[in-house]
């Protein structure tokens, strides 16, 4: 054997274990986690294999990805400014698109800044990691997703994690905390996983008790919840009160880039800060185009989130009389906990040959290690569709 | 609460045997994770347990610094200023 086969062998030998449980997830039918999509034929149905499924897990909440509209605003910014940017938003990266579309999020939020990222991940990555370092304190719920984490990794400050949704634990752990540095609070509004809400007005409460501030991640809520789709914190009547806002282009925005929102001017300050902002190519001017189109439609368009909330509801109950218990309460994020790993890769496969698509969801990505079938519903599901769903899993009980 | 070495590891060695179906007997250099097999994520819950249990801050940041039970006996009285 050569040296660099055995280095090889060294580095690659950590995912040993992780591969043998790869394997027997294979072992038991498709890859739920390399799934190909030969065709998207709209916003709820695809090819997998040469056979029409009927997709049940795509965060694609308002179904605007086949939008006219959206479509046309894409095509025409090709059209107009080109595939790509080919530069970072400091350098020759800011076209006109990425500057309109922050005014528009100022001003649907309200806010004093707004700045936009290339993705929803690097959006948490660059406020975050830019509003506090050494010597500050972060205190964020302990369901966090994994770009709240890794942006409090490439920040210096010290991360306290409290008990999920709990004003309470928060409020105790706050007053532990050294009288010296900033402290930042992050939450989120609808968690990705289990669909539950956050009780954002309390953490508001809580926070301002303390000298913190409130950073709101709302990827999943906006454009589901509140008054022409501007979230939880909205919704729950504190949007005036939360210091940071983001959330992501990719799911209600039918695109793909993050942003966040502040009331705070200073926050204009992190342009020149933030690393994952100034070290990486800015959206393409076709993504924010579509993102900006989206948000007119969220805006002043048909009311997709009337539509998604019947369909949620009539998911949701039907899903319950079928005998599973949803994690959460009605939403567009319905997760159904399962009592181990390999039933829910069963389930998942059974559900795959009766032409439903869902995500499965596994430790670690998981709160509290469990094994979820997840569904996102979207408010382009049709009545039939969501019937059509209701059946597979009745079939699964059966 | 007692904060010294031989009392802190004997509480500490019962909150991590809860979390670790090994069933190994803990000593002071017992590896949390190779040993006892605690993922990084019940690491976290472990953190904060601690902190209840002490009324300290954790970062969280100290914890991945942590390998074995000695470690974390010494981070928790660093941390209590002890």
């Amino acid at each position: 054997m050569f040296d660099s086969d055995l280095k090889k062998k060294d580095i690659f030998s950590k995912f040993d274990k992780l591969a043998e449980r790869f394997q027997a997830v294979k072992a038991a039918g498709k890859t739920p986690f390399g799934m190909v999509f030969e065709d998207i034929l709209s916003p709820t149905r695809a090819l997998v294999g040469g056979r029409e499924v009927i997709l049940a897990g795509t965060n694609n909440y308002l179904g605007l990805t086949y939008s006219e509209e959206v479509k046309t605003a894409a095509k025409n910014a090709i059209d107009q400014h080109g595939s790509a940017t080919t530069g970072s938003r400091l350098a020759n990266g800011t076209f006109s698109e990425h500057v309109l579309l922050e005014e528009d999020l100022k001003a649907y939020f309200g806010a004093q800044s707004a700045i936009v990222y290339t993705t929803g991940y690097q959006a948490n990555l660059a406020a975050i990691s830019a509003l506090v370092g050494r010597g500050d304190h972060l205190l964020i719920d302990a369901d966090s997703h994994a770009c709240i984490y890794d942006g409090c990794r490439l920040s210096d400050a010290e991360t306290i994690r409290f008990r999920h949704n709990s004003p309470e634990d928060l409020a105790k752990r706050l007053a532990r905390l050294p009288e010296e540095g900033a402290r930042l609070v992050v939450v989120e509004g609808l968690y990705s996983m289990l669909g539950d809400v956050a009780p954002i007005d309390e953490f508001v409460a809580v926070a301002r008790e303390h000298g913190a501030l409130l950073y709101v991640d709302e990827a999943h809520s906006v454009g589901c919840y509140g008054e022409r789709g501007r979230g939880i914190a909205q919704a729950q009547g504190v949007l005036d009160q939360v210091d940071f806002l983001s959330g992501t282009f990719s799911k209600s925005f039918a695109s793909i880039g993050g942003f966040c929102v502040s009331r705070h001017v200073e926050f204009e300050y992190t342009r020149i800060t933030a690393r994952p902002y100034l070290f990486t190519a800015s959206g393409s001017p076709s993504n924010m185009a579509a993102a900006r189109a989206a948000l007119k439609q969220i805006e002043t368009g048909v009311d997709l989130g009337k539509i998604l909330w019947t369909r949620a509801h009539q998911l949701h109950a039907g899903l319950i009389a079928a005998g599973f218990m949803p994690a959460s309460g009605p939403g567009p994020i319905i997760a159904i906990p399962r009592p181990d790993e390999m039933t829910a890769v069963r389930e998942w496969n059974q559900l795959m040959e009766a032409g439903i698509y869902v995500n499965l969801a596994v430790p670690p990505a998981t709160p509290h290690a469990k094994s979820l079938l997840r569904l996102s519903v979207s408010a382009a599901h049709s009545e039939d569709e969501i019937n059509q769903i209701l059946a597979a899993f009745r079939k699964l009980n059966s | 609460m007692k904060l010294d070495q031989a009392s802190l590891f004997e509480e500490i060695s019962k909150l991590l045997a809860a979390h670790s179906n090994t069933g190994i007997t803990i000593v002071p250099e017992t590896r949390i994770g190779a040993d006892l097999e605690i993922d990084s994520v019940e690491i976290f819950d472990i953190v904060m347990e601690l902190e209840d249990l002490y009324d300290i801050s954790f970062p969280i940041e100290q914890a991945s610094n942590i390998d074995t039970v000695r470690d974390l006996v010494a981070t928790i009285r660093q941390l209590a200023n002890v």
